[in-house]
């Protein structure tokens, strides 16, 4: 058979392997203990229709169970992307080698091209990351994320207790006004016109605040970049094990063999680049950017907190390493209290010893005693 | 030359139906599983103590008449001490115990917010002291043997360094030492190289205040992405319908996501002073002010270690022979990884008898 009528009946096989593959989890879902909000059988959908059918699936077992049922699945989905890919590559490369060409030349042009795929995202959000105006806007964007469940808490809530407290709609209204003016004060004022903080404080916050974020972001991207090189780079050496074998006279005749080879490079690939000077610069960059980016965060937050009468963080932690120190004084006043009985007990015994060798006091039944 | 990939679509049908058979398969079978079906750490255990988040156990003797000097497992900060008594046909408690050894284990517990403060001297000069001598006025003794794991091995050295009085022999397992070897990739990440770049501990610190239990286990499933994260996942597709070994890896899976988190102070000192610093081998390491000095471990010493261990390099723990000031030293090597060493039916076999005749021939 020519190779491009078996990578057309491989295609083929792996759509029927899908069908069946869908079959097989609707047949679970169909099964199981109560009814689930079917999507309809749409290949693109049908991973997150599985992991939200497993997650009804296995509400009643154990952690452990649903986290491994889970990873079950992406397995299941990564062995199928695998696949369609592998496939797509030979269907493309099919016709070029019934044309004579070098198969090995065609395959590093396409890890080639799949390699500027994989770059091409982190280099554009890179670029992207210049622009200061974008950059502020997506900042805004994030922090207006962060504050709104904050907003929609402050107006719910009073409600709620007023209805809950005395069963009149009026007072809670009034309550939730007053919590308006005091969001209106605060946040609300702060998002409108985020130039306008309250206090110097809090607008230099936010200044450092996004540079901040400018740097964890840029840091994400050289990240995210890092590993594009990585799967560029296990595509090409993935190639080359290929053709090393052909040359062996080897064959691949099955997925598995063909998946735990994949495996095999693609973790010696990642595994000596984790090694890297480069990478390991990259790596604690973002962590360190994050980190950074989060404090300030912290201080942000803990400056809205404030001026809503609310506790921040720090002075939680604050009154934490109070008790924590006076925990550690009460054990070591225990202690000491502890070797001071003990000490006095020995003396004791020592005394009574003394006396008893040397006969009884004359006032041995004072009640000064320390034993009486 | 021959193109190498010779795929059948009629093959490659058949084994993708049968991939999907078994996970659809596979996850009923996992959805029929009970709480009870993989329970661990079953041994019976009393608690003796009890200190903020931690507890004593002592294991209940399984001969008549156990070996007078008990054992005090020090398991590390990272992860769940169960995993010395996973289920019962894979247990170094339950083997030791066999062995006529008297068990007692730590169980550091779970850190909240609230013991972001507590340090490493909290840890040594508290804890760990308080358990040592609770086992010692239990049994009326001066000293007693300890047996350290991973961090717990570090900390048990730091501790018969300060305290050896109380020490009668100490057995290290997979402990690091030499916290600057070049195979180690944690130890890269982390930036023990001098000049290298790592990650900055403070900040990271004072961003999260204790380190969540997820980012350290991130942190070990990265070291190896694909092996954990795809081929461990694929394997598990072929033991699915066999109980014993599902149940086995569902046991195992609990373990290494069961991650606490770490306090705070205490991370911050053993990143810095023990990772970056690599201090203990420099003799300037200070628990609670006191200084320890790995020369001063004068009581018999047995060194346990992984050969194919990625998380605690053999060389990290083999180092231990140059610091350490006993005259009775012993190393011994297990030729599986970090995890193999409690796991592996092999070590089982060969491990607690060690490490029971050991301390036999040291009373």
């Amino acid at each position: 058979m020519r190779l491009s009528e078996q990578a057309e009946d491989l295609a083929k096989a792996l759509t029927e392997a899908q069908k069946k593959m869908w079959e097989s989890w609707f047949d679970l879902m169909r099964a199981a203990p109560v009814s689930l909000p079917l999507s309809p059988p749409v290949a693109d959908q049908w991973r997150e229709m599985a992991l939200q059918g497993l997650k009804t699936w296995t509400a009643e077992s154990e952690q452990v169970v649903k986290d491994v049922a889970e990873r079950l699945a992406t397995t299941q989905d990564v062995v199928m992307r695998f696949l369609d890919l592998s496939v797509s590559a030979w269907k493309a490369m099919a016709p070029q080698i019934e044309s004579g060409e070098d198969w090995q030349t065609w395959a590093k042009n396409y890890a080639d091209h799949l390699r500027q795929q994989f770059l091409q995202f982190p280099q554009g959000a890179t670029q992207a990351a210049q622009d200061t105006d974008e950059l502020q806007r997506l900042y805004l964007e994030e922090w207006q994320k962060l504050v709104q469940p904050w907003v929609e808490s402050l107006r719910r809530v009073p409600w709620q207790v007023g209805q809950a407290a005395t069963g009149d709609g009026s007072a809670g209204i009034k309550l939730t006004n007053l919590y308006w003016d005091a969001y209106e004060r605060t946040f609300g004022r702060l998002l409108e016109s985020p130039s306008l903080g309250h206090t110097r404080e809090l607008t230099q916050d936010l200044l450092k605040g996004f540079d901040a974020w400018v740097d964890s972001r840029r840091a994400i991207l050289e990240y995210q970049s890092g590993l594009a090189e990585a799967w560029a780079e296990a595509l090409e050496q993935f190639v080359r094990k290929l053709v090393s074998l052909a040359e062996k006279g080897e064959k691949i005749q099955s997925l598995v063999q063909l998946l735990n080879l994949w495996i095999d490079v693609i973790e010696g690939v990642f595994t000596t680049r984790f090694r890297s000077e480069e990478y390991i610069e990259k790596q604690s960059r973002l962590v360190n950017t994050v980190m950074a980016y989060r404090l300030i965060e912290r201080e942000i937050v803990e400056a809205f907190l404030k001026t809503s009468h609310l506790p921040s963080r720090s002075e939680v932690d604050e009154a934490y390493r109070r008790i924590y120190e006076l925990r550690r004084e009460v054990k070591e006043l225990k202690k000491s209290l502890r070797d001071l009985k003990a000490e006095l007990s020995d003396q004791s015994k020592k005394g009574s010893h003394a006396a008893q060798s040397n006969g009884p006091p004359p006032d041995s039944h004072s009640k000064d005693h320390p034993h009486d | 030359m021959p193109f190498p990939l010779h795929l059948s679509p009629e093959e490659t049908l058949r084994e993708l139906t049968e991939l999907n058979r078994k996970v659809a398969t596979g996850i009923d079978n996992l959805s029929r599983l009970r709480e009870e079906d993989l329970q661990v750490g079953v041994t019976p255990k009393e608690e003796v103590y009890r200190e903020d988040n931690v507890v004593l156990y002592r294991y209940t003797p399984m001969v008549e008449r156990p070996f007078p000097i008990p054992v005090l497992i020090v398991y590390a900060l990272v992860n769940r001490p169960y995993m010395v008594d996973l289920q019962e046909d894979r247990s170094l408690v339950r083997n030791l115990l066999k062995l006529g050894i008297d068990v007692y284990l730590i169980d550091w517990g779970y850190p909240s917010r609230g013991d972001c403060w507590l340090t490493l001297d909290d840890y040594i000069n508290g804890y760990l002291n308080n358990c040592v001598d609770n086992v010692r006025a239990r049994h009326g003794l001066d000293r007693i043997n300890l047996l350290g794991i991973c961090q717990g091995g570090t900390f048990s050295l730091c501790y018969a360094a300060l305290y050896q009085e109380k020490v009668k022999n100490l057995i290290t397992m997979v402990a690091p030492v030499d916290f600057q070897v070049k195979d180690g990739l944690l130890n890269l990440w982390v930036g023990c190289s001098p000049g290298s770049p790592g990650m900055d501990v403070d900040l990271l610190v004072n961003a999260l205040g204790n380190i969540p239990g997820e980012f350290m286990n991130f942190g070990f499933l990265l070291m190896k992405p694909f092996e954990l994260g795809l081929r461990k996942y694929l394997d598990l597709i072929e033991i699915l319908d066999d109980d014993k070994k599902l149940l086995n890896f569902l046991r195992m899976e609990k373990w290494i996501f069961d991650s606490p988190d770490q306090a705070g102070e205490a991370y911050r000192q053993f990143m810095k002073d023990f990772y970056q610093g690599n201090k203990l081998i420099k003799g300037e390491v200070k628990i609670g002010g006191k200084p320890v000095d790995l020369r001063e471990v004068r009581v018999p010493v047995l060194n346990v270690y992984a050969e194919q261990d990625h998380l605690v390099p053999p060389a990290s723990s083999v180092a231990l022979v140059r610091y350490v000031g006993s005259a009775d030293y012993t190393v011994k090597a297990f030729p599986v990884g970090h995890i193999g060493m409690y796991v592996s039916g092999k070590v089982q076999q060969d491990l607690p008898p060690t490490i029971a005749n050991w301390l036999k021939e040291r009373p």
